[in-house]
């Protein structure tokens, strides 16, 4: 009798393998202050499968950062379920799965570009140079500078670097191409792509960008603010690779409107 | 996993090196140095010998005003004097303030992991800050001897406050998003204070620090003051009673020399340690 290979992997990769990358259910979530109550997260469900691109666009304010922090476990949810690989947060932390881009770079400022990265390397356990990061993100020539010589766009590409050097299952990215200029977005994009299809991490990625979440994703959730909710879940039918010429047809066009229409409208 | 695959990624600009020579770069900086040291300098000589002028002109007596030629030859016919009672100060002073510095820094440490310890032991820290110290003074000659322990002591006490406060302060100040990047890996307490707090409280450090080396050697002289048993305190007592006035002049000397002198050790390690800190500009 032959065996069965698509059964024997999923043997071997126990579970997981069909659990999804990310559960929340109802997630609620509000910030208490002395006299205000922000309600940032209004009853959240999402799911998103392993393996799976999902993008996250929203009106400044609308909790985009709640979402994710709450998702890295980084921020307990005042209700709601969060679950990451079908355990808390927590568990998935502490496996290594997580990495993470924050809207601020967060870098250490007193550890050179490169010392930063291997920071990463180093607690997450992970195998790899610092320097062959560098290499991917483009920025290996200042691998010896400190970050308060670096323009905002290279302090993004060593955040990076630094959440790839971890070597995770999960991907958690809040804008990270904020301060590229078009060129090095396009290209930033394109490694990103490569390395998702390469290693099958599921990605969650918030932009403003409503094309860079089309060519990226597949699913785009828009959400909206005050509180915040989610509208709709834009499944992408788009052949990949996405190249350029995709911003031009009929389909890219017609997503593109109705993600902006939502937007507008919820304003 | 495989890292294969480089992707063209345009690298970020260049930023433009000009070549500079390096003797044209040693210059520069001497420049910049003599720039900020000469005019003080100057203005201090001119200060030194117009008062000289100015003594001798209007015959002042000795014991209100002496000539800076007076107080130098008083420095310089006993120097073994001044030597052996700043010696004593400084002791003391350094004594008491590494101490103090260090027991501040550990207990803000144990405060910035809890609210409940910081509750409890912030006030009675403040209330020790609020005493006058020379009140406790008899309480320390009683306990530590006449010696230099009540020295130490009351140097320790006077530069505890600055450095919990901002040790605190530097220990709580880190970067959110640096936090939720180690704690996303999981990064134990412990390896946040050594990698992440402790860092960013350093600028926090050396500004206590500034504050508290003159403040250790001002505790030092009151206690000697107070005790009249040695140092630099006992000798201004001294020569307070004998009205010998440019010996008092002297101490006075020495002193702010030792000020200027640790205040500059102090500057001079910041900038080798803070490099990385936006307050540091220039090489
Ligand atoms: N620590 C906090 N304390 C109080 N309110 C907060 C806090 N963090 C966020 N908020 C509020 O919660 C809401 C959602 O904030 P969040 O940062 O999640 O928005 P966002 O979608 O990430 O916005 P942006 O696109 O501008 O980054 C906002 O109204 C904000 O004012
Ligand atoms: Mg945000």
């Amino acid at each position: 009798m032959t065996s069965n290979p698509v059964a024997d992997r999923a043997q071997s990769a126990p579970a997981t393998a069909s659990m999804p990358a990310i559960t929340l259910e109802s997630v609620a979530h509000q910030y208490e202050a002395e006299r205000t109550t922000v309600r940032a997260l209004a009853a959240v469900d999402l799911s998103v499968a392993p393996g799976e691109f999902v993008s996250i666009v929203g009106p400044s304010g609308c909790g985009k950062t709640t979402l994710l922090r709450a998702v890295a476990g980084l921020l307990e949810p005042a209700s709601g379920r969060v679950e990451v690989f079908g355990s808390p947060p927590r568990t998935a932390r502490r496996n290594g799965a997580l990495g993470l881009v924050t809207q601020e770079p967060g870098l250490m400022p007193w550890r050179s570009v490169e010392a930063n990265v291997r920071l990463a390397i180093d607690l997450a356990g992970s195998d790899g140079s610092a320097t062959s990061w560098l290499e991917r993100v483009g920025i290996d020539r200042y691998a010896g500078l400190y970050p308060r010589e670096l323009s905002g766009g290279m302090k993004q590409r060593v955040a990076l670097a630094r959440a790839l050097a971890v070597d995770p299952r999960l991907l958690l990215m809040d804008e990270p191409f904020g301060a590229l200029d078009e060129l090095s977005r396009e290209a930033m994009r394109l490694e990103l792509l490569a390395l998702w299809e390469r290693e099958r991490i599921s990605v969650l990625f918030v932009t403003h960008s409503i094309r860079e979440a089309l060519l990226l994703s597949d699913r785009v959730v828009v959400m909206s603010g005050s509180p915040g909710r989610i509208l709709e879940e834009v499944a992408v039918d788009l052949s990949r690779p996405r190249t350029d010429a995709l911003l031009t047809e009929p389909a890219f066009v017609e997503s593109e409107r109705h993600i902006r229409d939502l937007l507008r409208t919820s304003a | 996993m495989q890292r294969t695959g480089q992707l063209e990624t345009p690298a970020p600009a260049a930023p433009e090196v000009v070549a500079v020579r390096p003797s044209a770069r040693a210059a520069a900086r001497v420049r910049g140095w003599l720039a900020v040291t000469v005019p003080p300098v100057v203005a201090l000589v001119v200060l030194v010998i117009g008062w000289e002028f100015w003594v001798r002109e209007r015959e002042i007596a000795e014991y209100l005003v002496p000539k800076p030629s007076a107080v130098f030859e008083a420095l310089r016919d006993d120097p073994g004097r001044y030597v052996t009672a700043a010696r004593e100060s400084l002791t003391a002073a350094m004594g008491g303030l590494i101490i103090a510095s260090v027991g501040a820094f550990a207990l803000a440490v144990l405060m910035a992991h809890s609210r409940l310890l910081e509750r409890a032991l912030y006030p009675p820290a403040l209330l020790v800050k609020l005493t006058p110290i020379v009140a406790v003074y008899p309480l320390f000659a009683i306990w530590f001897g006449f010696g230099v322990g009540p020295k130490i002591a009351i140097a320790a006490l006077i530069t505890f406050f600055p450095m919990l406060v901002n040790a605190l302060i530097g220990l709580r100040a880190v970067d959110p998003a640096a936090l939720d990047f180690m704690r996303a890996l999981d990064a134990s307490r412990w390896r946040v204070l050594w990698s992440l707090r402790m860092p960013s409280s350093l600028p926090y450090v050396f500004a206590a620090l500034r504050i508290s080396v003159p403040l250790s050697l001002i505790g030092a002289v009151v206690a000697e003051f107070l005790s009249g048993s040695s140092g630099m305190g006992q000798l201004i007592l001294i020569a307070n009673g004998d009205f010998d006035t440019p010996a008092l002049f002297g101490a006075i000397v020495v002193l702010a020399t030792l000020g200027v002198a640790l205040t500059g050790i102090v500057a001079y390690i910041e900038r080798r340690v803070l490099f990385w800190h936006d307050s540091m500009t220039g090489p």
